[in-house]
């Protein structure tokens, strides 16, 4: 995709959905823009941070083992185990999630340059706009070096074992009886359905009260939002969310707690709380 | 007009009756804190920083869209070749015929009710009654770029390949996206629209 002069990195081996992801595209929703960006925003800060970034500068973000070979000598970050590391010209190097969590970054010091499409340097994966999905063989160039110290090593380990995540009323939750109760009341197992754009959870019960017989008009989606379909199926939007979406939403996550739960692995469980 | 939370850093707005016009509103009194607007069909999502949620939601109380609400610019006129695969479906569908299709659809003011399903997809309202038809049965899983269709009380031009399940009346040459152009979208909610016929 990026055939630079000066490559910093050549993409060796890429998993289901690898690309290079920032902080997203602000303010072109209302023209149907998704705002897209890093899946889990927390893990990209922070690997920008352990090689010195601003948190800001662009990411590879992977769903499946990454791996890549470096072209020059460089300072990259794995959240594989929240490691720093210098290569040197020819090294490989493999970029996987850890073995209780779904997405992995590597971060490299300058950032992924690529040009920016709408001020984002993110692969808008329902919209498709940004750089395409990472191949075998692209070359991927750093930017400038951000001349900051590097500070720390090793980024402290999140554990992610019995994943309570806590959410809000969504703008729908008179639609169901209990409200966002009925989600509270019971673990939720995450299914293989997930993407940038959203995780599926398993089949519920949810009894709809009468308000739920008002004709639904499509509304605009935040990150987060819990969506049932007629089948009972919560769905929770991610970065790369549409947006506008038509199912009732019976409750929006804690932005805070929003990259535990995209971390949780298919067949695991999730229990919700109120915020 | 009512307002609901939607999390710690978004408000859904509804009952309000032109969402294009409250959200045109609330745009031009900048308020501090509100990152982004997002008109839907009958409802408009604001969000905004976490620290101001409950000062915006007072504010958000006191917008006065215009009472009659005039996009400043002329309509975008849109040459259609109406050349669909689905007009003979669609006047069989709305039992008039393929002349009227063309006649009442080209003949129409429309305005941009709100965007959504892929970067630059206007909803465009303000279509014949006699047009009001639903979804095609069977979605097609690609339409061209630049297709015009018809579904659901709206008209619409694909601006992007998707995936699509409205009538396709006929096809434009002009992009409604463009991402090298600015802005890159032709549509934004509240924009007038007319098409006229053109032969291929």
């Amino acid at each position: 995709m990026v055939q630079a002069s000066t490559g910093a990195l050549r993409i060796v081996q890429v998993g289901f959905a690898t690309t290079v992801q920032d902080q997203g595209r602000c303010g072109f929703a209302h023209v149907g823009v998704p705002a897209a960006g890093a899946v889990d925003r927390r893990t990209h800060d922070l690997m920008n941070r352990l090689v010195g970034n601003r948190p800001d500068v662009a990411t590879i973000e992977t769903l499946g083992a990454l791996v890549v070979e470096a072209l020059r000598p460089i300072v990259v970050a794995r959240s594989t185990d929240a490691s720093r590391h210098t290569l040197a010209t020819g090294d490989r190097f493999r970029v996987d999630a850890p073995a209780d969590s779904v997405w992995a970054y590597l971060s490299i010091r300058g950032g992924v340059d690529v040009d920016p499409v709408l001020g984002s340097r993110s692969t808008d994966t329902l919209g498709h706009l940004g750089p395409a999905l990472l191949r075998t063989d692209d070359l991927l160039d750093a930017g400038v070096d951000p001349g900051s110290d590097l500070v720390a090593d090793l980024a402290p380990d999140r554990r992610r074992d019995d994943v309570t995540v806590r959410i809000w009323d969504g703008p729908q939750h008179d639609w169901f009886i209990g409200g966002r109760q009925a989600l509270v009341s019971r673990p939720w197992r995450v299914t293989n359905e997930l993407s940038r754009v959203g995780v599926r959870l398993e089949t519920g019960e949810f009894a709809r009260t009468t308000r739920s017989e008002l004709q639904m008009s499509s509304i605009g989606l935040v990150p987060g939002a819990i969506q049932i379909t007629p089948s009972g199926e919560p769905i929770v939007m991610l970065a790369n969310h549409p947006t506008t979406g038509g199912y009732p939403v019976i409750a929006v996550v804690e932005p805070d707690d929003l990259f535990d739960l995209v971390q949780t692995r298919p067949g695991a469980a999730i229990r919700f709380r109120r915020a | 007009m009512n307002r609901w939370p939607y999390g710690p850093t978004a408000w859904l707005v509804d009952d309000i009756t032109a969402p294009a016009a409250w959200a045109d509103a609330l745009q031009a009194m900048d308020v501090k804190g509100v990152e982004e607007v997002v008109p839907a069909e009958a409802s408009v999502v604001v969000r905004c920083e976490r620290r101001r949620h409950d000062a915006i939601g007072l504010v958000l109380d006191t917008v006065v869209p215009a009472a009659v609400w005039m996009e400043r610019e002329p309509p975008l006129t849109i040459e259609v070749v109406y050349d669909g695969p689905d007009i003979a479906d669609l006047a069989y569908a709305a039992q008039v015929s393929v002349d009227d299709v063309v006649r009442l659809h080209a003949t129409g003011i429309y305005e941009v009710a709100f965007c959504g399903f892929s970067p630059g997809f206007g909803y465009l309202r303000g279509i014949d009654r006699r047009l009001h038809v639903p979804r095609r049965d069977t979605p097609r899983t690609s339409v061209p770029a630049g297709s015009v269709g018809i579904a659901a009380g709206y008209t619409c031009v694909y601006p992007s390949a998707s995936p699509g399940g409205w009538y396709l009346i006929g096809h434009t040459a002009t992009a409604l996206w463009d991402v090298e152009r600015d802005p890159p979208a032709l549509l934004r909610p509240g924009r007038a629209v007319r098409f006229v016929m053109v032969q291929a």
